[in-house]
């Protein structure tokens, strides 16, 4: 049932795209047909399926680290003050900074690694985390923590037990919207000399005007965003199953 | 008849000498002496704002007393967090939890090992009204069963001293009628010693061994009244001819600092 859910829209989106380009008589310069697009993947299975990988790792390396360093970032903000009012500015600053100016700089630190990609889509995913974390354990009651007090619980309890659980339909409302920012950041990542990878293919297509090639590459993009923000999903109705009631 | 700070005896569980606390300007109690005996059962009632709730915070250990006021539990003056079994006014169920889960949660701070916990909690599913919803969610739950949850956490919080703040403050009448009679019954069989803050005088006299009423703002203690009603009780002692003296008693002094507290604004 829940497949079915997924499937259908993605089928309606076929049926569109393939409708509106003979219907219309849209050039192939503009929109070729779907059937090209997805046969030019076939075509070159093993290469689209290299660059759905190799960039599906970059994202996702740079989102896991983001979202624990988030979530811990958040936690040392609640428990101490002062280590909130000296770094949380700067963690603001640095989002002032848009991420393509930063990209070169990370390239020329990291080389032409999976750790440059990563650390783009990382400074993408940490901040929206970080604000969403602190807010969740900025918001519970009081008494709730008085109530673990009185039990005798320690600060790890009192993490544990109510801090980290509460803000969990916050952070992932964070990592919803991160799954998203971390592709982005891997792409950029990309576009910086990789020759690997789903930006990489995009930026070739585009030089090489060949415009198949592009729609398969933003095919690609959109198979590994949709991989991200679904396993973040499923992870979701798992852990937060009782977000509704609140 | 009418005794004003009276110690419980010379081996008071728990014994507040001149407890006092202040919030800024604001004094909220006022010297309160108060002696409870192991295994009593004492109300505290008084208008809104006098200070019971810091009161509970204070002997919970939550909140310090001011200088100069001391509160003994079994004669000895430690600190009080993780001493005595604390309800706060909203039950504060955690929403990600099930019943047994939430009744547990105590029990797993102190260390118990999760499973044994469980095991105890679901045997006490039925003394508290609760067997076959032990895996429902907090959510899925009436008022009344939701307080029970939270009264099965306190009594799973295995201390000697309870500590009930308006527990059916917030459940209709019938509910609460039903609650109180299962409260008292329970009480009989767990042995508990409770203290137990109401706002309904026919609740106060229903369940205690004696009343406590508290002043107006500053909170301290205006009169207490022991309760020699024969015990079980049922609800037909709320119209009984002594249960009612008890209660024109009360009310008096009960509406005397309610007016003060009207009349200072703060209702
Ligand atoms: N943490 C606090 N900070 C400031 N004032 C407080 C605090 N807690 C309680 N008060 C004040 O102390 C008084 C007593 O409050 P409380 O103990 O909650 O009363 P009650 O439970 O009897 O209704 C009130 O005037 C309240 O505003
Ligand atoms: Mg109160």
């Amino acid at each position: 049932m829940a497949l079915l859910r997924l499937v259908l829209p993605l089928l309606l989106l076929a049926a569109l795209w393939e409708g509106a380009v003979a219907l219309l008589h849209i050039s192939p310069f503009y929109l070729p047909p779907l059937r090209q697009v997805l046969g030019a993947i076939h075509a070159l299975w093993p290469a689209y399926a290299q660059a759905f990988m190799v960039t599906l790792g970059e994202a996702v390396v740079g989102f896991v680290a983001g979202a624990l360093v988030g979530v811990a970032s958040a936690a040392a903000f609640h428990h101490a003050r002062w280590l909130r009012d000296m770094l949380f500015p700067l963690f603001i600053a640095s989002q002032t900074v848009p991420v393509i100016a930063f990209g070169a700089i990370v390239v020329l630190w990291f080389g032409n690694t999976l750790m440059a990609k990563a650390a783009i889509a990382f400074y993408l995913t940490f901040f929206p985390v970080t604000v969403n974390a602190l807010a969740g354990m900025e918001a519970v009651d009081p008494r709730q923590v008085a109530l673990l007090r009185s039990f005798g619980a320690s600060r790890r309890d009192i993490w544990w037990k109510l801090l980290l659980p509460s803000a969990l339909p916050r952070i992932f409302t964070a990592l919803r919207l991160s799954a998203g920012l971390a592709l982005a950041g891997a792409i950029v990542g990309e576009w910086f000399g990789a020759s690997i990878g789903v930006g990489a293919m995009l930026l070739a297509a585009l030089f090489n005007e060949q415009v198949v090639a592009m729609w398969a590459a933003i095919l690609a993009a959109a198979a590994v965003g949709g991989t991200i923000f679904g396993v973040v999903a499923l992870v979701e109705a798992r852990l937060v199953f009782w977000r509704d009631e609140l | 008849m009418l005794t004003v700070g009276a110690a419980a005896g010379p081996r008071a569980k728990l014994q507040l000498n001149g407890v006092s606390r202040h919030f800024g300007a604001v004094q909220a109690l006022a010297k309160v002496d108060l002696g409870i005996a192991e295994g009593e059962f004492v109300t505290l009632i008084g208008p809104s704002g006098c200070g019971k709730s810091t009161l509970f915070n204070i002997v919970a250990g939550l909140l310090e007393a001011d200088k100069g006021g001391e509160v003994l539990l079994d004669g000895a003056a430690a600190s009080l967090l993780g001493k005595v079994a604390f309800m706060p006014q909203r039950d504060l169920l955690l929403p990600w939890r099930n019943v047994l889960d939430n009744a547990i949660l105590a029990a797993e701070i102190e260390g118990q090992p999760k499973r044994a916990a469980r095991e105890t909690a679901r045997s006490m599913a039925a003394d508290f009204g609760l067997k076959g919803f032990e895996g429902h969610y907090p959510q899925q739950l009436s008022g009344g069963m939701r307080q029970r949850v939270a009264l099965m956490r306190t009594f799973m919080f295995d201390r000697d001293v309870m500590l009930l703040d308006e527990p059916f403050g917030a459940l209709d009448a019938l509910t609460r009628a039903m609650m109180q009679r299962w409260l008292l019954d329970i009480w009989s069989r767990y042995r508990r010693t409770i203290l137990f803050i109401t706002h309904d005088i026919d609740e106060a006299i229903f369940l205690g061994d004696r009343v406590v009423v508290m002043s107006a703002r500053p909170g301290s203690i205006k009169l207490e009244r022991r309760i020699e009603l024969p015990r079980p009780r049922d609800p037909a002692l709320l119209t009984t001819p002594e249960f009612n003296a008890i209660k024109r008693e009360l009310l008096d002094a009960v509406e005397e600092e309610s007016l003060k507290t009207f009349a200072a604004g703060a209702v």
